[in-house]
């Protein structure tokens, strides 16, 4: 994996070269750019608790945001983290005017109440998602955010994904981190969960 | 990396300390496939997307798919031989593009606008953008077009008129 990893770049390096392109003129790049970085953004996103409607809208904001301030963006390389800390704020700009609540508000409540972002009635393929589900659900929200996101790009990545979602520092990578720690900590206290 | 080496109920303050191991990476792997499952980017979102920046910039009229055409849309399970038309309506245009076979999995493309009039007709499918001129009686042809959610993007260029764009369809 790491050998993988070392010759196509990571996640954030790859989309860096793309913008790369980009910016040097080849216009077709930004197609690849949003092929490339539509899954993190997506979970990115839902994972600020939008419904999937409004997600779509959200990203196509972003993405505009992003064409419109191309020559801004000091660092091409940060095109990644630019693009979760645009997508993340834009989600809670339409968050607010959805519930008239303030982000502060909501995320209090989230840290108590399991997630509510994912359809009530999941249904999973295998009892092994299931369980995994089970104590995923049951981690503070942040942990929820800061997982899901990481889990769509590649480990060197992680850290400055981590600040991009304004994680404390620390939260993961090169160490496990509290979040993963906690996950790995309930899975292998439970009898039923195997490991590969 | 062996599971043994940690004692089940371990506290997870002391493996918060310890660096990402392949059992990290592994359970990294399964929180990925549980969330592809669980909540699934939608299939054509890639394209919506790529096709609003495309579009950027420039302001269009959105055209329909005519009601009645509806039905053509399931091209490929179609006989490769048999000829779809489909007709897209906005204000200012109709366009009508008959979709045939052009050789194994690829399709021929003969469009016409009306009224007729000098254009550009592009072709957008994904990040894949092709362009060609109608001729002043509003005829163009692709060739060798790949099955794909497919949009059309007409320009008119001896009128003040906005760039027409079609909804994005099955070919």
């Amino acid at each position: 994996m790491i050998n993988a990893e070392a010759e196509q770049g990571t996640l954030a390096s790859r989309a860096g070269e793309v913008f790369q392109r980009y910016r040097a003129g080849e216009a077709a790049a930004m197609g690849d750019l949003v092929a490339l970085l539509t899954p993190i953004l997506w979970h990115t996103v839902r994972a600020q608790r939008l419904d999937r409607e409004s997600t779509e809208d959200v990203l196509q904001t972003t993405w505009l945001a992003l064409v419109g301030h191309a020559d801004s963006i000091s660092d091409a390389r940060a095109v990644l983290q630019w693009m979760l800390v645009a997508a993340k704020r834009e989600a809670w700009r339409v968050l607010r005017n959805q519930s008239r609540q303030t982000p502060a508000e909501i995320e209090e409540d989230a840290m108590a109440t399991p997630d509510s972002q994912l359809p009530e009635n999941v249904t999973l393929r295998d009892a092994e998602q299931q369980l995994l589900w089970s104590h995923i659900s049951v981690l503070p929200e942040r942990c929820r955010e800061l997982l899901r996101v990481i889990a769509f790009a590649d480990r060197p990545d992680y850290a400055e994904l981590a600040r991009a979602l304004r994680m404390p520092v620390g939260s993961i990578g090169p160490t496990r981190g509290r979040c993963l720690a906690k996950l790995r900590a309930s899975l292998t206290a439970d009898a039923r969960w195997e490991p590969r | 990396m062996n599971i043994s080496d940690i004692p089940r109920g371990e506290s997870w303050e002391s493996l918060a300390n310890e660096p990402l191991d392949a059992y990290d990476a592994d359970l990294i792997a399964r929180i990925h496939q549980l969330y592809q499952e669980l909540d699934p980017v939608p299939v054509e979102l890639v394209d919506r997307l790529q096709f609003a920046i495309s579009l950027d910039a420039l302001e269009v009229e959105l055209a329909e798919l005519q009601l009645g055409s509806g039905e053509l849309l399931a091209a490929r399970a179609e006989p490769a031989s048999a000829v779809k038309t489909l007709t897209f309506t906005s204000d200012s245009l109709t366009t009508t593009v008959n979709i045939s076979s052009d050789g194994p999995d690829r399709v021929r493309i003969d469009g016409w606008i009306a009224p007729g009039g000098i254009s550009l007709v592009e072709l957008h499918q994904g990040s894949l953008v092709r362009q060609i001129p109608a001729d002043e009686d509003g005829r163009f042809v692709f060739t060798d077009v790949e099955h794909a959610l497919t949009r059309f993007l007409i320009r008119p260029q001896d009128t003040d008129a906005l760039p027409v764009a079609t909804p994005a369809v099955e070919i």
